[in-house]
């Protein structure tokens, strides 16, 4: 027989719910992509507004303040719910669970709702012109990728209500988080460049 | 004894292992179950199987057009066809066969020589590859129905727009992009994953393989170069199908901002087709001189720079458009930077080929062929990165005796001699080495005979994308060595086509090591079975099986009647928890359909994207719907 050396890893954890687990990579990869790729739109928004005189174009009303930063409120917020969840998923707490993916889903939702409502006073849409499309282009994706997120934890907490969950969903619940924090940072600069972006960059007349 | 069970603890425990690990990674059966493989060998065979004939059809594009160019007046095909080459060659060259074969050759390699039993994420694996063929066959859908694209493989605006291209055919090229980054993202996440998370134990980072650094390396540029390529795309593609604004310069867009955005995918792209094969010729250089690498530590920070420098280098694509001086005298110092990067490398291999014990294996002699060849480009490319001098050749044929030196030479001919040296390990038979020499020797005159000359032909004027030229322009004789060149290519490649299909059935028997290597995957058997090891090795150097026998270790306590393995610490790799990983599932093929559905859709209608999107988010509902017994439980 052999003598070789041996590892015995009997002992260590079937699972870890934390940024050791590969899953918590694969959502940080996803941060990655998705904000490079928000990097960029900014960056061609700036580049189209530089070749022009007058942003927006005759036509396009400055979009309206008030709304869209008053739904920064319920945004931030519920990065609360969120962080609740992700403790309450390390810990195998499942009212905690419940109750922070709730509260994360319903804030979310008053702030998609105002972001809704906001997009019907915009005299513009990406048909129109250069302006309208860079523009658009910000809030289509976004809102898709937050819609998209938005879903994901309502079915994670239709999970944990049902029962039907273990480490893996639990797993799931925390790294939700990360791109949950992601999207919301990183509609701050996309509102700042949106709605003071032609304020900040004045028209030279 | 081959090498893999000197290691193993030789116990009676190894046959109930062995037993729990067949049963628990056994393949489904029938068409449902081959639809629903998840291990990355099955995979990594599927990527490397469809981009070998993407390689194909590209090659059969340059045949023709070659074969126009013959000589001067060519009537054989007329100029909308010869558009429709030179775009489908480039296209399906650069993002259906380059940059899909390094995945396929990376999603089977890496696990095995981190010394695990799969990528970290085996599903989205599979639905990386099915969008890649449903990617595949969208592309060629369009050019079998004649509405090919033809408006160059980097399909510029306003040329491409909807004024000057109606149809379709540019809308397909569009969204095949969407296709395939989609695919490119999916390996990048699941690679780094695999290499930061599941490395042996004892792997720290600077006892990895080279092979695997390039990887990581590689896999981080398309993380941060394909959103890029993301939002050009989708940018052009809005432009034509809702209207938008964004790069078309009849309706106020910025054309010009589409080149930038495009490049600063594009060049980094270079570097993800050639930093793999960087990778290649690393483990091949090691495995056939018999001796540790010169330079590791030089090697790895060259890779690194590489891949920074990479992001800084897209505006000498540029170079004629109206830019600022100060901008162009920037991009051509960190142009020409990136031959000192390269040239480490090139000098480290040369060390280590000097002093080791070599064996001229083929795969030694594609690695010399591509330091000759690579070498030859990459001073063209400090040639090109000097503004006058690009302003004089530019859109020229030196421009693309340049790139093909660079992507043949730095990619392909890697590539081969990868298929030479990997070859027992996917098979368990060695490559015929007698043909293998021939195979090499008619590949090397062949790319040479076709390249060379277009240096020449470039220098005297001829523009690039031309589908003829008149007799006093004096092109004729160069043409026609370069043609001739691409027939003795053509000819290479059937005799490689051949020595594969012979010795998968009649090569000589390789065991485990056939060439003596240091990295993990030569402990596995040949070809591995699906979980790769009976017992997970550990790393406890640089050059793992080269080290005594008693000097060795394995991974004991995995529970093996589930498909579990081992996660590791980012730096150090040690051991830190276990991981159950999904079996095969049929809801990756499920979620690409549905992908696919809003994708190919929405080049029609806008309102397929919307559909898309609902069916796509059910499919990942059911993909991630917890199956009971819910793992893994607390044990």
């Amino acid at each position: 027989m052999t003598e070789v050396r041996t590892i015995d890893v009997s002992g260590l954890k079937p699972y870890d719910i934390s940024s050791q687990a590969p899953l918590w990579w694969g959502q940080f990869m996803i941060v990655f992509i998705e904000g490079t790729m928000f990097g960029i739109l900014i960056a061609a928004y700036f580049y189209v507004r530089l070749r022009m005189d007058v942003w927006p174009p005759p036509g396009d009303q400055f979009p309206h303040r008030t709304l869209p930063t008053l739904e920064l409120i319920p945004l931030i917020l519920s990065c609360v719910g969120s962080y609740w969840a992700s403790e309450a998923a390390k810990k195998n707490d499942r009212a905690g669970m419940i109750g922070g993916m709730a509260l994360n889903v319903v804030l979310a939702g008053i702030a998609l709702w105002m972001r809704i409502v906001e997009w019907h006073s915009l005299n513009f849409n990406w048909m129109t012109d250069a302006h309208g499309s860079y523009v658009w282009a910000f809030l289509g994706l976004h809102t898709f990728d937050y819609i998209g997120d938005l879903a994901f934890t309502a079915v994670l907490l239709l999970l944990v209500l049902i029962g039907r969950y273990g480490p893996k969903q639990r797993l799931g619940v925390h790294v939700d988080s990360i791109v949950w924090y992601f999207l919301v940072a990183i509609w701050i600069p996309i509102y700042v460049v949106i709605y003071w972006g032609p304020v900040i960059v004045r028209t030279q007349q | 004894m081959t090498a893999s069970q000197d290691i193993y603890p030789q116990t009676e425990t190894l046959a109930r292992d062995v037993d729990q690990l067949e049963r628990s990674w056994r393949h489904p059966r029938g068409v449902f179950g081959w639809l629903s493989y998840t291990t990355h060998q099955a995979i990594g065979t599927r990527y490397i199987v469809t981009a070998f004939i993407m390689l194909l059809a590209g090659g059969i594009e340059a045949l023709m057009m070659r074969t126009q160019l013959m000589h001067s007046n060519n009537g054989y095909l007329g100029p909308e066809r010869y558009n429709q080459m030179f775009t489908t060659h480039g296209t399906t060259m650069m993002f259906l066969f380059a940059v899909p074969m390094m995945e396929g050759m990376a999603i089977y390699l890496v696990p095995l020589m981190c010394g695990t039993r799969n990528v970290a994420f085996p599903r989205l694996n599979a639905f990386g590859y099915w969008m890649y063929l449903f990617g595949v066959l969208f592309l060629y859908w369009g050019v079998f129905t004649n509405a090919a694209p033809d408006v160059g493989w980097f399909a510029y605006p306003p040329l491409s727009g909807p004024q000057f291209t109606p149809g379709k055919s540019t809308d397909y090229w569009a969204q095949m992009i969407t296709f395939t980054e989609v695919s490119a993202l999916c390996v990048a996440a699941e690679i780094i994953a695999t290499i930061l998370k599941m490395r042996a134990p004892g792997m720290s980072l600077n006892r990895m393989p080279l092979y695997v650094w390039s990887l990581l390396i590689q896999s981080w540029m398309i993380i941060f170069a394909m959103p890029a390529i993301v939002v050009a795309s989708s940018y052009l593609l809005s432009d034509r199908t809702v209207a938008t604004h964004f790069v078309n310069p009849a309706e106020g867009g910025d054309p010009l901002l589409y080149q930038h955005i495009f490049w600063f995918f594009g060049h980094p792209e270079v570097y993800i087709i050639f930093i793999p094969a960087l990778g290649f010729v690393s483990a091949i250089v090691v495995a056939h001189s018999g001796r540790e690498l010169v330079g590791y530590t030089a090697m790895v920070l060259a890779q690194i720079a590489n891949g920074f420098i990479a992001f800084g280098l897209w505006v000498h694509h540029m170079f004629a458009t109206d830019l600022p001086q100060i901008g162009e005298a920037y991009f051509t110092a960190s142009s020409m930077m990136i031959a000192i990067t390269s040239g480490v490398q090139i000098f480290c291999w040369i060390a280590t080929l000097w002093s080791g014990r070599l064996r001229l294996t083929t795969a030694l002699h594609f690695v010399y062929g591509f330091i000759a060849i690579f070498v030859l480009g990459g001073l063209t490319g400090v040639v090109l990165a000097s503004v006058p001098l690009d302003l004089q050749v530019h859109d020229t044929y030196f421009v693309v005796a340049h790139f093909h030196y660079v992507l043949i030479g730095g990619a392909v001919f890697p590539l081969f001699g990868a298929f030479y040296h990997w070859f027992p390990k996917f098979t368990g038979r060695l490559m015929n080495e007698t043909l293998g020499r021939v195979n090499f020797w008619v590949l090397f005159v062949g790319f040479n005979l076709v390249f060379f000359p277009m240096h020449i032909l470039g220098l005297k004027g001829m523009p690039r994308r031309i589908y003829t030229y008149s007799p006093e322009m004096g092109w004729d004789h160069l043409n026609l060595v370069a043609t001739i060149g691409a027939w003795v290519i053509a000819i290479g490649g059937v005799l490689f086509m051949v020595n594969f299909l012979w010795s998968r059935k009649n090569g000589q028997l390789a065991g485990n090591n056939p060439w003596d290597a240091d990295s993990l995957e030569w402990a596995a058997a040949s070809p591995p079975a699906n979980y790769n090891f009976e017992y997970l090795p550990a790393a406890t150097s640089r050059y793992p099986l080269w080290v005594a026998r008693e000097d060795r270790a394995v991974v004991t306590g995995t529970r093996n009647e589930r498909r579990e393995v081992l996660v590791t610490t980012l730096m150090d790799a040690k051991p830190h928890h276990r991981y159950v990983l999904p079996g095969p599932s049929i809801w990756p093929l499920i979620a690409a359909i549905c992908v696919t559905t809003g994708f190919a859709g929405s080049v029609f209608n806008a309102w397929y994207i919307t559909w898309g999107t609902i069916i796509s988010g059910l499919a990942l509902v059911g993909w991630f719907w917890p199956k009971r017994p819910l793992e893994p439980a607390d044990d």
